[in-house]
């Protein structure tokens, strides 16, 4: 048995086991799995050498053909049982789609599961980081007010979900693509419902109507497939691609963007912050709009010139515009969220260019963004769970309460911003490529624009909640508050990743060993070494206040933003996507 | 080996070229002004007080913005990688400013947001200036830089916008709302005091030094015009500096963000033309 058929088939079957069990028992089951998983994955970077290839019996294609319209069917349903129009529509427009798909006949056939290097390192951070992000769940959701069937459910999704991820990034066969595309909808659509009341209904069904638009557009490049390449094979259609007729990749990227939620498809993203925060976590991290970055890596040598350069424009627009809106904000969650999506703007921009630089540089940009933003939102968990808390604004001096969870949120933030972590070095090397493909077509002058501006933004993001995190004054005594080993230690764990994740980058030379190990020196030993040797005799003073004796309460600052910005970036966008299918077109 | 000497005595020299500039800037007003190693002696002043510290997140920030600074300069000597360093001076900033925001204090916090608004303005340009040299000279070292001929010609445009960053960095008028003197009680030094206020004032020579080698990599392989430009701009700067008058932030932000990002496209899409 190979290791990718036990990554998609393990997950499944513990999803069934932990339905079936007691708390306890499930906890140990899950975390047993977990590991398990996550050793799988790594086993496989090591044993893995040539591209695995299998070509799948004729049994599953009608099993999958017929998973497709039950899935397909569901959506109709919930359509119609929830009179949402949009929902309706889409379904019957893809079952439309999906049968003159099934009609067309391709005759070049290839493997249906390939596994190259990128398939193993999305195998890490889906099972490493999702299974971290499971076993947080499992404390989280017995605080939740359901039903124990419906807690084990909401695990059981989960491995799921795992089992689904792992599966799409093995396979080569784009219906496949396609059905594992509409079942990651479907998880995403159960999940963000799950809590059942009206806004959660609202979002998920937002998130349906959406994610649609991609398994759409999936099926019309499937069309176009076909009919010009006899093909639904990525490989065969990459290989014989014809520079004048492009429309299968240019739909393609079309669902990339919609799973990457990229502008303006953003809002089923923001609209999963209603769901219980691992799904948030999973969605953002492991899973989910990780396919977006995947499957623009995969079109890449597929890219025309054109292709490639409007694609990497709207992903740094993307990237520029979600973190400009996000100054804005002041949930906690919708911060965390769209950074996301500008930073999978940027992983979109990067995989669209294509060169064996950029290719790192995306592929270290999906790992770190991963494990940071997990980090994150598990911090972002605890808040509301320990010390019910959503708005940044409210948190005021946490540092007294929880130096532990203020510490880790600083560290998620650092990670994506400074050296020597590899957020930071995905960005660095994001420039140097931009800076290289300057010099071949300056209209990527505008990319690297972007991709500065929006840099910057972020790093005045983040500062934004750090703001109201750090400040400690005189006298305010640290009262800790306890926090649950299951929420701390899948932190911790999180933690330990980034740290490997400095070494890994360090053994691959992505930057000179001097720009790697001083910044580390200077972010966290240096400060450790100050801390335990110095200011125990130091005096302390109270702030100086110019005389004023009031009390005084320190806001985050705010910008804002007035709605008009809003509109024209999403007006930006549209047009970028018309501009992409016409200039294919023509 | 003097490169070595260069990087040890490099905050020292900063707080030479800070002495000599109040010098400067005083005659410029038809003062006498401060003697040249006034800086020396706050210094030592600075060093007898007694130690008071609001929080020690806050003291260890506000020093570790001074060593990474100082490794800043190191690197710039050394000849690393441009962009790199760019980035490693942002991590100096954001430890002042994390160390500004850390304390209970409005004037701390209003000093950190600014510099943090400031650091929105002037980021995105020295990226562009990072990119220029490496469209000139092919790669991002700065010792290949310094191998190359002057790259001030096809750099001119960015070399403008270089010179509306210059200000900001060191504090001068008009681009000085983030310390703006009185105004805002010092802003994110208000809470340090004596040997600890002694490491931010290092710091501001260790940025003077900072953004004279930044200048100077304009002058490629060519020292003569190196040092030209040096004085130069340095009496130009401290010209302006007295000659006009502060403006708010966000027109700092307006004005340097909009004209230097347009200079510094035209200069890159220029490049890649010719």
């Amino acid at each position: 048995m190979t290791t990718y058929t036990l990554l998609i088939a393990a997950p499944l079957f513990f999803a069934l086991v932990v339905m079936v069990s007691g708390v306890v028992i499930r906890n140990i089951f899950a975390i047993a799995f977990v590991i398990g998983l996550s050793f799988l994955s790594i086993s496989n970077i090591f044993v893995f050498h040539a591209p695995t290839e299998t070509i799948l019996p004729h049994f599953f294609h009608n099993l999958f053909i017929l998973l497709d319209g039950m899935v397909l069917l569901f959506f109709l349903w919930q359509g119609v049982k929830t009179k949402n129009s949009l929902v309706k529509i889409f379904a019957l427009f893809q079952i439309v789609l999906y049968v003159v798909v099934l009609l067309l006949s391709p005759t070049l056939i290839s493997n249906d599961v390939l596994i190259d290097e990128i398939s193993s390192v999305m195998y890490l951070i889906i099972n490493i980081v999702g299974g971290i992000i499971i076993v947080y769940a499992l404390k989280y959701i017995e605080s939740e007010e359901f039903s124990r069937a419906k807690k084990n459910g909401f695990i059981a999704m989960l491995f799921f979900f795992l089992s689904v991820m792992n599966f799409i990034v093995s396979t080569n066969n784009i219906e496949i693509f396609f059905l594992l595309f509409e079942l990651t909808t479907l998880c995403s659509y159960i999940l963000i419902g799950y809590r059942g009341d009206e806004m959660s209904v609202l979002n998920a069904q937002k998130a349906l109507w959406m994610n649609q638009i991609g398994g759409v557009a999936i099926l019309v490049a499937l069309i176009f497939s076909i009919l010009q390449y006899k093909t639904v094979y990525f490989d065969v259609l990459i290989a014989n691609i014809d520079a004048f007729y492009l429309l299968p990749i240019v739909f393609l990227a079309i669902a990339a963007f919609v799973k990457g939620a990229s502008i303006p498809f953003d809002k089923w993203l923001l609209g999963a912050m209603i769901a219980p925060t691992p799904v948030s976590a999973i969605l953002h991290s492991a899973t989910m709009v990780k396919i977006a970055p995947y499957l623009m890596l995969k079109l890449a040598p597929a890219m025309s010139g054109f292709v490639s350069l409007t694609i990497t424009l709207l992903g740094t627009f993307v990237f520029f515009a979600a973190s400009l809106l996000a100054l804005g904000k002041d949930y906690f969650k919708e911060i965390l969220g769209y950074s996301t999506i500008a930073l999978l703007g940027l992983m979109m921009a990067l995989a669209a260019i294509g060169t064996p630089e950029a290719i790192v540089a995306c592929l270290t940009l999906i790992v770190f963004h991963a494990i940071s933003k997990a980090l994150l939102f598990l911090q972002a968990g605890i808040l509301e769970k320990s010390f019910h808390l959503k708005y940044v604004n409210d948190i005021d001096g946490l540092i007294n309460n929880s130096p532990l969870v203020v510490f880790f949120i600083i560290v998620g933030f650092a990670s994506l911003t400074i050296p020597p972590f590899g957020a930071f070095i995905a960005k660095f090397m994001a420039i140097e490529t931009i800076a290289s493909e300057i010099i071949k077509n300056p209209l990527y002058v505008f990319a690297l624009i972007f991709l500065a501006l929006g840099s910057a933004f972020l790093t005045l993001l983040y500062f934004k909640v750090v703001t109201k995190l750090f400040v400690k004054d005189v006298e305010t005594k640290t009262v800790d508050i306890k926090i649950s080993k299951f929420y701390t230690i899948p932190s911790y764990l999180l933690l330990i990743l980034l740290v490997v994740g400095i070494y890994i980058s360090f053994e691959l030379e992505l930057l000179s060993s001097l720009e790697i190990i001083v910044p580390l020196f200077l972010v966290a030993i240096v400060p450790l070494l100050f801390a335990l040797i110095l200011f125990k005799k130091a005096d302390r003073v109270k702030e100086y206040n110019c005389g004023e004796k009031d009390d005084i309460q320190l806001n985050m600052y705010y910008f804002h933003m007035p709605s008009v910005i809003k509109k024209d970036i999403a007006i930006i966008a549209v047009v970028g996507m018309c501009i992409l299918i016409l200039g294919v077109l023509l | 080996m003097i490169e070595i000497l260069l990087i040890l005595f490099a905050p020292i020299i900063g707080g030479f070229i800070y002495g000599f500039e109040r010098v400067v800037r005083a005659r410029m007003q038809n003062r006498q002004g401060p003697p040249l190693l006034q800086p020396f002696y706050d210094m030592f002043k600075l060093i007898d007080k007694q130690a008071f510290i609001v929080n020690p997140y806050h003291t260890i920030l506000g020093i570790m913005h001074f060593i990474t600074l100082w490794v800043v300069v190191a690197f710039i000597i050394m000849g690393q990688n441009l962009l790199y360093v760019i980035f490693l001076h942002l991590l100096s900033s954001i430890f002042l400013i994390l160390a500004g925001f850390s304390v209970k204090s409005i004037y701390s916090h209003i000093g950190s947001n600014r510099e943090l608004l400031a650091a929105l303005a002037y980021e995105p340009i020295l990226i562009m200036i990072a990119v220029g040299f490496f469209m000139v000279n092919g790669s991002f070292d700065i010792a290949v830089i310094r191998e190359h001929d002057a790259s001030i010609a096809s750099l001119f445009l960015l070399f403008l916008a270089y010179l509306m960053v210059m200000p900001i960095k060191l504090k001068k008028s008009p681009f000085d709302a983030t310390e703006a003197h009185q105004e805002i009680v010092g802003g994110v030094e208000i809470e340090f005091s004596g040997i600890f206020f002694e490491f931010l004032y290092m710091a501001k020579w260790l940025e003077y030094i900072f953004v004279y080698l930044l200048l100077m990599l304009f002058a490629g392989d060519n020292i003569f015009l190196g040092i030209g430009l040096f004085i130069g701009v340095f009496l130009l700067l401290n010209l302006i500096d007295n000659a006009t008058a502060r403006i708010k932030m966000k027109h700092l932000i307006k004005i340097v963000l909009s004209l230097g990002l347009t200079l510094g496209m035209c200069n890159l899409i220029g490049l890649a033309y010719v």
